[in-house]
């Protein structure tokens, strides 16, 4: 849809000044390449009028877009359909201040494989103990799971690293476990997320010294090992040791996104369609349009129907059914607010405000014989039953609605 | 003077209501006798009575504008809702999503009340007083910034989707709700206001060695996301607006992350922190979660952009076409995206994929962006397996179901694209069906 043309893009000094992508043609040294991406690539020509897909998937500096889409630069003060303000893009704005180094400290909460945690240290029997009183409830006995929530282990990590190649293709198939022992590539990601993400209804409460003896509980459930020791009820689970934990799948997954390549390595996995079951075509008129099918094409139906919608699925236009729970008549509100409220709804008219207790305890001080023979027969500007048509029963509950709704 | 004064109005409004109640009420001495519109004339069985008579609301008078101060939908629209389903959530619903009833909504902007959204710990309520973005890590410059200081920066405003990966992906093993609502709910397309990261960085300074992001919600999950800088220092937004009004609280108020065109869960939400570094963070909804499972045993991470995608929204097993008769001219239409650019066209299928005829593209068509398609069809009454196609200008056309399950196999819950069909029965009924090979 917004092809564009590489020549084009040359004239328009305002869009290449405010790409932050470097322009593989331009000789200006200022853009700033993003940082990661290296240098801008040589030798891309700047002769090219028409961009094929691949020209769109390509950054100004000739890299790749990572996630293999289209990059949309800056053409005459538009950027795709959008008209943008570039002078937006100049910076110079200095809102905001530096952050304390305390404030620093307090927010930075981070755990990763390159920031390990806090010192501390925890038994998987303390472990243990702190899971029986605070997670049990929910991921079950010994990290079994249920009630929607996920299991912490299902046996052996290291054999069920196997389990990662089936796939339930019958209802009788047994399908891949995914569990912290045999599928998470880091145990950080363990640490970091009981301490900032559990307990579920109250995070943010566990010492550090409680997470370690968590994960020691947790490594114990996966029978794991940590340096060729197994973790047992006894193992005492510190920083040091924690640095040492290999997970059982730390290869098992792709692209690879770890050292000074890792940027270029996502976008070339992201540049083959075959990596992710994606479907290029060089253009629109090498889809197929007829006879596209194998023979052995069938339709299959639903089977198993899940069918627990809340709410319910409908499709029909009626009204709500409203729930009485305050105990009013809804018939004389209704009322009210189709005839009364008109008078009855605003100062100014006369009328007592409906909700204004003093206006009504003085209506009330009257006498309620007075009070429904007035509204009966008609008061000052109040015509009879103030102009509908109820009967005489129906219409005292409607002003004892309104006496109890100003009350 | 002024007592005078409004005892003087007090009297000119007596006097006008006096009046007013004498119209009324002949106006109500009518609607005893009868609501019909033609005095005298009686009414035959052809005629409709809605026509025939004056309905209470064509006569009584309606609600001030003083009611509902914020607006509300009709009361008779009260059954298009978000819907959850027990197969997608925690025992709780507070690590949930609620799906989009896409099904009843008209163009390409989804109402706020309606967006689908998905919580990993509750939905929090937020004090924007006390609400603070921290940006640090390998910037030269770290920063803090109060809510009003972050809307200071002058704002961009796009349209894109945010779908959940896992839309659809109940379904790799076959078909199991019979609804659009639950088989491709979880995603919705609003107009975005915020700033794009790249501009607030200009002046931070980025290191040259920073490679990814984290960025990290202040709710009680405390979820976090790696990023790479190419998306930051191209279109990633830190966003306060969502259709024109502040975030709801379950798009992420006071403010969420938006990367456009990818996974919904990276958008973080409530977001409170970007932290910059050299290696990613391997953050738990990256790892354990969001990462695509392959049949070689090998799981996707970081698979960010969702891909070419459409469904037909009508008909649906939401809205068939059992109200129409042979010959009848309809419009089959549906919805379109792709998070890795524009959709350039959208094909229809009458006979399950076979066979493809072009569709028309119809209203904004906007990169990363839901884009509507319509195609007009002469109705016969007979059985259809019917089918949508979308391509995008990355080159990307929608997979048959045999072609992705042939690479990702049928683990791996997220990022499911394939040819969606409805089977349209004889009478009209529409049901979810896959066609296999």
């Amino acid at each position: 849809m917004f092809k564009f043309d590489r020549k084009f893009i040359l004239g328009a000094s305002a869009a290449a000044a405010a790409a932050l992508f470097a322009a593989g043609c331009a000789e200006s040294g200022d853009a700033a390449a993003p940082a990661g991406t290296g240098a801008v690539a040589a030798g891309k020509s700047c002769a090219v009028s028409v961009a094929s897909y691949n020209d769109q998937r390509s950054y100004m500096n000739g890299k790749k877009v990572i996630d293999g889409g289209v990059y949309y630069p800056v053409i005459s003060n538009k950027r795709g359909p959008y008209y943008v303000n570039t002078d937006i893009d100049n910076g110079g704005y200095a809102y905001g201040r530096t952050p304390t180094a305390n404030e620093l400290k307090a927010w930075d909460t981070t755990v990763t494989p390159w920031h390990l945690p806090p010192e501390g240290e925890g038994t998987v029997e303390e472990g243990e103990a702190v899971y029986e009183a605070k997670c049990v409830m929910c991921h079950g006995d010994f990290g079994s799971g249920g009630g929607g929530y996920p299991a912490l282990s299902k046996g052996n990590a290291y054999d069920n690293v196997k389990t990662l190649k089936y796939q339930r293709t019958t209802p009788d198939h047994e399908g891949p476990i995914r569990v912290f022992g045999n599928y998470w590539p880091e145990a950080s990601t363990l640490w970091w997320y009981i301490k900032e993400g559990m307990p579920h209804p109250d995070t943010r409460t566990l010492t550090e010294d409680e997470v370690y003896s968590l994960v020691a509980y947790i490594l114990n459930l996966n029978e794991m090992e940590i340096d060729g020791v197994p973790v047992d009820e006894d193992y005492v689970l510190d920083q040091e040791k924690f640095a040492k934990i290999v997970m059982p799948n730390k290869d098992g997954f792709e692209p690879n996104i770890e050292g000074a390549n890792a940027l270029d390595d996502v976008r070339a996995y992201y540049d083959n369609p075959a990596n992710f079951g994606a479907q290029k075509i060089a253009s629109a008129d090498e889809r197929c349009m007829h006879d596209c099918q194998k023979p052995t094409a069938k339709v299959a139906p639903i089977k198993i129907e899940q069918k627990e919608f809340l709410p319910p699925l409908s499709e029909v236009r009626d009204l709500p059914e409203v729930e009485n729970t305050a105990g009013v008549d809804l018939e004389a509100k209704n009322t009210y607010e189709s005839s009364c409220a008109v008078c009855h709804g605003a100062a100014g008219m006369g009328a007592p405000v409906f909700g204004d207790k003093k206006a009504w305890a003085a209506v009330v001080g009257k006498g309620m014989d007075t009070v429904y023979s007035n509204a009966i027969n008609g008061v000052g500007g109040m015509p009879p039953k103030g102009g509908t048509d109820l009967p005489d029963d129906k219409f005292k509950a409607v002003v004892d609605y309104m006496i109890s709704q100003s009350k | 003077m002024r007592e005078e004064h409004s005892q003087h109005d007090a009297e000119n409004v007596s006097a006008e209501r006096r009046s007013f109640f004498k119209k009324t009420a002949a106006l109500s001495a009518t609607a005893i006798a009868g609501t019909s519109l033609l005095a005298g004339t009686k009414a035959m069985a052809e005629d409709d009575p809605f026509i025939m008579n004056t309905p209470d609301w064509g006569h009584k008078i309606g609600y001030p504008v003083t009611k509902n101060r914020y607006g509300m939908p009709s009361p008779y629209e009260h059954n298009v809702t978000r819907r959850n389903a027990k197969l997608l959530s925690s025992g709780n619903w507070q690590a949930s999503i609620a799906m989009c009833p896409i099904q009843d909504l008209s163009g390409i902007m989804t109402p706020n009340g309606l967006f689908f959204s998905r919580c990993h710990g509750g939905i929090p309520t937020i004090n924007p007083n006390e609400w603070r973005l921290m940006i640090h890590g390998l910037v030269e410059k770290p920063l803090v910034l109060t809510l009003d200081q972050l809307k200071r920066y002058p704002n961009v405003s796009r349209i894109h989707f945010v779908e959940c990966p896992a839309n659809g992906g109940p379904e790799w093993r076959g078909p199991q709700f019979n609804s659009i609502q639950f088989a491709k709910g979880m995603m919705s397309n609003a107009e975005w206001t915020g700033v794009y990261i790249k501009d607030i960085l200009k002046d931070l300074g980025l290191k040259p060695n920073a490679r990814w992001m984290l960025a990290e919600g202040i709710d009680s999950s405390h979820m976090g996301r790696t990023v790479p800088v190419d998306k930051v220092l191209d279109d990633a937004m830190i966003v306060w607006g969502q259709n024109g009004e502040a975030l709801r609280p379950e798009q992420g108020y006071p403010v969420r992350l938006l990367l456009p065109g990818w996974e919904g869960n990276l958008c973080v939400k409530w977001l409170g922190r970007l932290e910059f570094a050299e290696e990613p963070f391997y953050a738990k909804e990256e790892t354990a979660k969001y990462t695509a499972l392959k049949p070689t045993g090998k799981a996707i991470q970081h698979f960010y952009a969702n891909e070419v995608n459409s469904i037909i929204t009508s008909p649906c097993p939401e809205k068939p076409w059992t109200d129409l008769k042979k010959g009848d001219l309809v419009e089959i239409e549906g919805l379109a995206w792709s998070g890795m650019g524009t959709i350039e066209g959208v094909d229809i299928s009458f006979d399950g994929g076979n066979n493809w005829v072009e569709a028309k593209l119809k209203g904004l068509v906007l990169p990363k962006s839901w884009t509507r398609f319509s195609f007009l069809y002469k109705y016969e009454g007979k059985p259809l397996i019917l089918a949508s196609r979308a391509r995008d200008d990355a080159g990307y056309i929608q997979p048959t179901i045999d072609q992705e399950t042939a690479v990702m196999g049928v683990e791996s819950v997220y990022h499911r694209n394939g040819i969606a069909t409805w089977e349209v029965t004889a009478e009209g009924k529409v049901n979810n069906v896959q066609v296999r090979s």
